[in-house]
C-alpha cells in the first residue's frame, strides 16, 4: 500500500522516548522519496493521457495518487520537523557542544541547522542583560536566589570567584557565594548547601 | 574609632563588598552572627564565616585569608587588645569590631582609619582623653638631648646653653610627670574587665534601623542577652533595662495574639514575654531535677547536705506538690498542679529565703509541642559548643551550635538540651563533692579550688564557659555554706585539668560574690603579671583574659606570685 514507508518513519519517532534523537533514517527517507517520485511520474503520464486522450476515468486514480503524494509529504515534513525540535532541546540540555554520539545521529543539514540555531541563541543572549549578556540556558525556572549559603566539608584550598579574587575553602567555614559557582563543588562533595 | 551611624558607615560600606566574618565561640556571638547572616543574605553580600576560639586561631585565620579580603568583621573578639599590632594587616584593610569585651583598647578607640568599633557609646566606657595618653612632641625632646650629649661644644655658647639646660630639665620633668600620670590612667582604665551591651542586640538594632528586622532576629537578640545574664556578665540593672527594650520590640512583632479573630495559626512562631521561674530547663525536665540542679535553689537549700535535702522536701510539702508528680517529666505533671505553679513556687520560695525566684524573660512558641524559654536555648547551645566529643579542628562544635539556633534544626536543639542536662547534673555533683571534701581553701586574698584528674566528668569542665559556670556556682554555694564572714567576700580562682598528656590546666578567676556587684574582673591583669613575674608557661589564648592555660608544674609558683600580688 502507498505511504507505508512514510508511516513507518512517523511511527519510529513516536516510539522513541521523549527527547531522544535516533539516527537519521536516510534509507527510509530515500524510499519514501522514490515512492513519491514514482507516483508523480505515473500521475504525470496519466494527466497527459487524460487531457489529450480524453480518458476521464483516470481522474479518480490521479486524485488518489495526488492524495498519497500529499500524505507522504506531510509525513516527511513531520519527521524532519520533529527531529529539529528534538535537536533544539538538546542545545538547552547539553550546551553548545554536543556529545559525539548525538552528532553521528544527525544528518549534515541538521548539523548546519543546529549551528545556525546556536548562533541565533547566542546573539539573543548577548543582547540581554547589559554588557555581558545573560546566559538564560542555566536555569529553566527562575532560581529562588542568586546566592546560596554553603558550608565547606573538607579543606579544598583557593577557589576563584567571579571578580578575580579568590576564597579560601577551609573545613567548617561557611560562605555565601553565587549559585552557579558552587554547583560543581556541591556535586563533588566539597561544599554542602546549608538550608535554613 | 566609634561608628556613629551604623547604617551609613558600616552596612552601606560593606554592602557591595566581600567580607570576612570572624566569630568568637560564645552564644552571644553566635546569635549576632545569625542576625548578620540573615541581613547579608537579604542583600546578597558575599561573605565568608570563620569560627575562632582564641587569639592564636584569629591570627592564623587572618594570615590565611588576608590576601582575599579587604573588609573584616569581628564579632565578640578584638576590642580589648591592640588589633593592628597583633594582626599586622595591610594599609587598606578595614576592621569592624562588634565586641562586648571592655575596656576597649585605647589604640582601637583612637585609630581613625582602619578600626571601626560597632559599639554604642554608653556612659560606662570612660575612655581616657586623647591628650592624656598620646603625645606627638617626642622627637623634639630626643633631638635636643642628643645635642646635649655631644661633648664638643664651643665655649662661647656656654652661657646660652645654661638657660637651655634649665628649660630642658623642666621639659623632661614635665614629661616624666605626664608619663607617670599616663601610666596611672591606663592602669585604672585597663585594670578591670567587664562586658557591655550584647552584640546580638547591637546587630538587631542595626536591622531595626534599616527596617529589616524580623521575629527570628528578635529571638536571636533575646538569646544573646539571656546568655549574658546566664553567664553573669552584666549587672541585674542592665539586664532589666535591656529586657525592657526588647519587650517593646516583642510587642511590636507579636501583638496579633491578643486579637482573637486575627490570631495567627499555631504553627507560626511567636515570642512572648514571661515572668517565669529561674529554674534551669524545668519545662524539659522534671521539676524535682530542675530544683536540684539550678544553682540558685541548690545553693540556697544547701542541697549537698542531708539537712538541705530535708529542706527541699519541706519546701515541696509546703506547696502541696506530691513527690511522685514532682519527679516525673514536667510535661506529664497534672494540669491542675501546673496551673498556678509559678505563683505557688514564688510564695513558698519567699518563705524559704529566696526572693528572686522569678525573673523576666521571653519564651518562643511554634507548633503544638515546641515551647522554649530563652535560658533553655542558651544552655542547649552552650552545651553543644563545649561538648567534649571528639572535635578534630575545633570548629565542628561551633557549626553544630550555630545550626541549633535555626528553627529547622530542632533535633540538634533537643540534643543540646540533653547535653545541658548532663552538664548541669555534673556541675552540681562536682560542687557537692568539692564542698563536702573541703576542696575550697582560702589562700589569703582569694579562695582556691583545684579539680583532680580522676574526678568524674572532669572532661566536661575543660572549656572556658563550662569551667566559669562551675566556678561561679561553686562560689555562690560556698558563700551560702560557709560561716566565715571574711571568706564570703573573697574572689575564687579555680583550676581544672585540660590536657593530661601535655600536663596543662585551665585556670579561671571569678570576682567576689556581692549583692550589688558590678561584675568587674581584675584577674585578667593579675594573671598576666603573675605569669610574667615567675616565668610560668601560660597561654593567654581566650578572648576573656580571666581564663588562661597553665602548665601544671608551674602551678604552685604561679599561685604564690598571685597571692603576693593581690595581698
Amino acid at each position: 500500500m502507498f505511504c507505508d514507508r512514510a508511516i513507518e518513519l512517523v511511527r519510529e519517532l513516536h516510539r522513541a522516548p521523549e527527547g531522544q534523537l535516533l539516527a537519521f533514517n536516510e534509507d527510509g527517507l530515500r524510499q519514501v522519496l522514490e515512492e513519491m517520485k514514482a507516483l508523480y511520474e505515473q500521475n504525470q503520464s496519466d494527466v497527459n493521457e487524460a487531457k489529450s486522450g480524453g480518458r476521464s476515468d483516470l481522474i479518480p486514480t490521479i486524485k488518489f495518487r495526488h492524495c498519497s503524494l500529499l500524505r507522504n509529504r506531510r509525513c516527511i515534513i513531520a519527521y524532519l520537523y520533529d527531529r529539529l525540535l528534538r535537536i533544539r532541546a538538546l542545545r538547552w540540555e547539553y550546551g553548545s557542544v554536543l556529545p559525539s554520539i548525538l552528532r553521528f545521529h544527525m544528518s549534515a543539514e541538521e548539523v548546519e541547522w543546529f549551528n545556525h540555531y546556536k548562533k541565533s541563541l547566542a546573539t539573543y543572549m548577548r543582547s540581554l542583560g547589559g554588557e555581558e549578556g545573560l546566559d538564560i540556558t542555566q536555569d529553566m525556572k527562575p532560581p529562588k536566589s542568586l546566592y546560596i549559603e554553603v558550608r565547606c566539608l573538607k579543606d579544598y584550598g583557593e577557589f576563584e570567584v567571579d571578580d578575580g579574587t579568590s576564597v579560601l575553602l577551609k573545613k567548617n567555614s561557611q560562605h555565601f557565594l553565587p549559585r552557579w559557582k558552587c554547583e560543581p563543588l556541591i556535586r563533588q562533595g566539597v561544599l554542602e548547601h546549608v538550608l535554613w | 574609632m566609634f561608628v556613629s551611624d551604623f547604617r551609613k558607615e558600616f552596612y552601606e560600606v560593606v554592602q557591595n563588598q566581600r567580607v570576612l566574618l570572624f566569630v568568637a565561640s560564645d552564644v552571644d556571638a553566635l546569635c549576632a552572627c545569625k542576625i548578620l547572616q540573615a541581613l547579608f543574605q537579604c542583600d546578597h553580600v558575599q561573605y565568608t564565616l570563620v569560627p575562632v576560639s582564641g587569639w592564636q586561631e584569629l591570627e592564623t585565620a587572618f594570615l590565611e585569608h588576608k590576601e582575599q579580603f579587604r573588609y573584616f568583621i569581628l564579632i565578640n573578639c578584638g576590642a580589648n587588645i591592640d588589633l593592628l599590632d597583633i594582626l599586622q594587616p595591610d594599609e587598606d584593610a578595614i576592621f569592624f569590631v562588634c565586641d562586648t569585651h571592655r575596656p576597649v583598647n585605647v589604640v582601637n578607640v583612637y585609630n581613625d582609619t582602619q578600626i571601626k568599633l560597632l559599639i554604642k557609646q554608653d556612659d560606662d566606657l570612660e575612655v581616657p582623653a586623647y591628650d592624656d595618653i598620646f603625645r606627638d612632641d617626642e622627637e623634639e625632646d630626643e633631638e635636643h638631648s642628643e645635642d646635649k650629649d655631644d661633648g664638643s661644644e664651643p665655649s662661647e655658647k656656654r652661657p646660652r646653653l645654661e638657660e637651655e639646660i634649665v628649660a630642658e630639665t623642666m621639659k623632661r620633668r614635665e614629661r616624666r610627670e605626664w608619663e607617670a600620670r599616663r601610666r596611672d590612667i591606663l592602669f585604672d582604665y585597663e585594670q578591670y574587665e567587664y562586658h557591655g551591651t550584647s552584640s546580638a542586640m547591637v546587630m538587631f538594632d542595626l536591622a531595626w534601623m534599616m527596617s529589616k528586622d524580623m521575629n527570628d532576629m528578635l529571638w536571636w537578640a533575646i538569646v544573646g542577652l539571656t546568655d549574658q545574664w546566664v553567664q553573669d556578665r552584666i549587672t541585674q540593672m542592665k539586664y532589666v533595662t535591656d529586657v525592657g527594650i526588647l519587650q517593646r520590640h516583642v510587642s511590636r512583632h507579636n501583638h496579633r495574639d491578643e486579637d482573637e479573630e486575627n490570631a495567627l495559626s499555631v504553627d507560626c512562631m511567636r515570642i512572648s514575654f514571661e515572668y517565669d521561674l529561674r529554674l534551669a530547663l524545668y519545662q524539659h525536665w522534671s521539676l524535682h531535677d530542675s530544683l536540684c540542679n539550678t544553682c540558685y535553689t541548690a545553693a540556697r537549700f544547701k542541697l549537698w547536705s542531708v539537712h538541705g535535702q530535708k529542706r527541699l522536701q519541706e519546701f515541696l510539702a509546703d506547696m502541696g506538690l506530691p513527690l511522685k508528680q514532682v519527679k516525673q517529666k514536667f510535661q506529664s505533671m497534672d494540669i491542675s498542679l501546673k496551673e498556678n505553679l509559678r505563683e505557688l513556687i514564688e510564695e513558698s520560695a519567699n518563705k524559704f529565703g529566696m526572693k528572686d525566684m522569678r525573673v523576666q524573660t521571653f519564651s518562643i512558641h511554634f507548633g503544638f509541642k515546641h515551647k522554649f524559654l530563652a535560658s533553655d536555648v542558651v544552655f542547649a547551645t552552650m552545651s553543644l559548643m563545649e561538648s567534649p566529643e571528639k572535635d578534630s579542628s575545633g570548629t565542628d562544635n561551633f557549626i553544630q551550635a550555630l545550626d541549633s539556633l535555626s528553627r529547622g534544626n530542632l533535633d540538634k536543639l533537643y540534643h543540646g538540651l540533653e547535653l545541658a542536662k548532663k552538664q548541669l547534673l555534673a556541675t552540681q555533683q562536682t560542687i557537692a563533692s568539692c564542698l563536702c571534701t573541703n576542696l575550697v581553701i582560702s589562700q589569703g586574698p582569694f579562695l582556691y579550688c583545684s579539680l583532680m584528674e580522676g574526678t568524674p566528668d572532669v572532661a566536661l569542665f575543660s572549656k572556658p564557659a563550662s569551667l566559669s559556670l562551675l566556678s561561679r556556682h561553686l562560689l555562690k554555694s560556698f558563700v551560702c555554706s560557709t560561716k566565715n564572714r571574711r571568706c564570703k567576700l573573697l574572689p575564687l580562682v579555680m583550676a581544672a585539668p585540660l590536657n593530661v598528656e601535655q600536663g596543662t590546666v585551665t585556670v579561671v578567676g571569678i570576682p567576689p560574690e556581692t549583692d550589688g556587684s558590678d561584675r568587674k574582673n581584675f584577674f585578667g591583669r593579675a594573671f598576666e603579671k603573675a605569669a610574667e613575674g615567675t616565668n610560668s608557661r601560660t597561654l593567654h589564648n581566650y578572648f576573656d583574659f580571666s581564663v588562661i592555660e597553665l602548665k601544671a608544674e608551674d602551678r604552685s609558683k604561679f599561685l604564690d606570685a598571685l597571692i603576693s600580688l593581690l595581698s
